[in-house]
């Protein structure tokens, strides 16, 4: 059997589970999961609360690094420009969101260099799978609200 | 630069509040709603994922539970810095379908010369038909020792990548080719094993 027939079965097999869902008893099961568990919040999640916001800061970069690193290579110019970007923090959301963020913090991070095209900045295609330092204004929940690129 | 400056940062904003990530983190935190989301987007991977591995409907939906009852319960011990959610979770259902077929995890049986049984019963219908061929393909993956089964499933039919299957199985990268490269030779020969027996069998 030739290693295309063998291809050729497994997308079939592929195909036929394509639109395979748990049963209707599994969702219920894990709809009652999730209403027990708000219901009695497990005490040490109560106890813990201050473990939320570094969570949620370490997600959120972890994701804005997996977000960037999708970016069209249009957005990818000559990075001589680069010094000329200043180094004042630029907003990732609504100004009205920061001047209401209260207590934000900085916090130092390292992204990916395709970071700088998200948000309109040239970046050197040479090195383009570097990270780049940054300091991040996050809020208490996490959310962030600033970026500014240490170079 | 952005016209203004809240265009694409919106949208950034709001695709980093809905990720897989944050949803964890605030599980992690107690807010047990954020699983909701989380099983609406992952439940059919990882339902996949175990019945293609076990071949069993009821086996899968035991493990699909499993799993996110365990993220509920456990959601702090996702890093979102090593990886996105769904490996995660694979990884865990790959535990979770393992225990329920009694799958010792640390035999490896990498360098052992497996006999693969036959694959499926032969059928004595003439006609070629697709779904029986799916049938014993099934068979055959089923037949499969874990360790090959599980890079196979996760490869050719869940999609995930070599780098990911490694970290799901907890191996190296040429581990998961070999096992692979193993894998599909073992499946061949239980399909061409089992034509031709349907071969003799039509005399």
């Amino acid at each position: 059997m030739s290693n295309a027939d063998l291809d050729r079965r497994f997308a079939a097999l592929k195909d036929a589970v394509a639109g395979e869902l748990p049963p209707p008893a599994t969702d219920r099961a894990i709809a009652a999961a999730v209403s027990r568990a708000a219901r009695a919040p497990r005490a040490a999640a109560r106890g813990d609360r201050w473990l939320a916001w570094p969570l949620a800061l370490a997600a959120t970069i972890a994701v804005l690094s997996f977000v960037v690193r999708s970016l069209p290579p249009e957005a990818i110019v000559s990075e001589p420009a680069l010094k000329a970007s200043g180094d004042e923090f630029l907003a990732v959301v609504p100004f009205a969101d920061i001047e209401s963020a209260g207590d934000a913090l900085v916090v130092p991070a390292r992204l990916p260099r395709t970071t700088l095209a998200q948000l309109g900045l040239p970046i050197n295609p040479a090195r383009a799978a570097d990270a780049i330092d940054a300091e991040l204004l996050v809020r208490r929940d996490g959310s962030v609200l600033a970026v500014r690129f240490v170079y | 630069m952005p016209d203004s400056p809240n265009d694409m940062p919106v949208e950034l904003s709001e695709r980093i509040s809905a990720s897989d990530a944050a949803l964890a983190a605030r599980v992690a935190c107690g807010d047990a709603a954020a699983l909701t989301p989380l099983y609406q987007r992952h439940r059919g991977s990882v339902y996949r994922f175990s019945l293609l591995w076990s071949g069993s409907a009821a086996i899968a939906a035991d493990v699909t539970q499993d799993v996110f009852v365990h993220l509920l319960g456990h959601a702090d011990a996702y890093d979102a810095g090593r990886g996105p959610l769904l490996p995660w979770l694979l990884g865990i259902a790959r535990n979770f379908v393992h225990r329920r077929a009694g799958v010792d995890a640390r035999y490896v049986p990498d360098d052992v010369d497996v006999e693969m049984a036959e694959a499926a019963e032969p059928t004595l219908d003439e006609a070629i038909d697709w779904q029986r061929a799916l049938d014993r393909l099934r068979a055959a993956i089923a037949a499969l020792p874990p360790h090959y089964r599980d890079v196979l499933v996760l490869v050719e039919l869940a999609e995930r990548s070599y780098a990911e299957a490694a970290a799901i199985c907890g191996c190296e990268l040429n581990t998961v080719r070999s096992r692979l490269f193993r894998a599909r030779a073992l499946v061949a020969q239980a399909l061409r094993a089992s034509s031709d027996t349907r071969s003799i069998a039509r005399g």
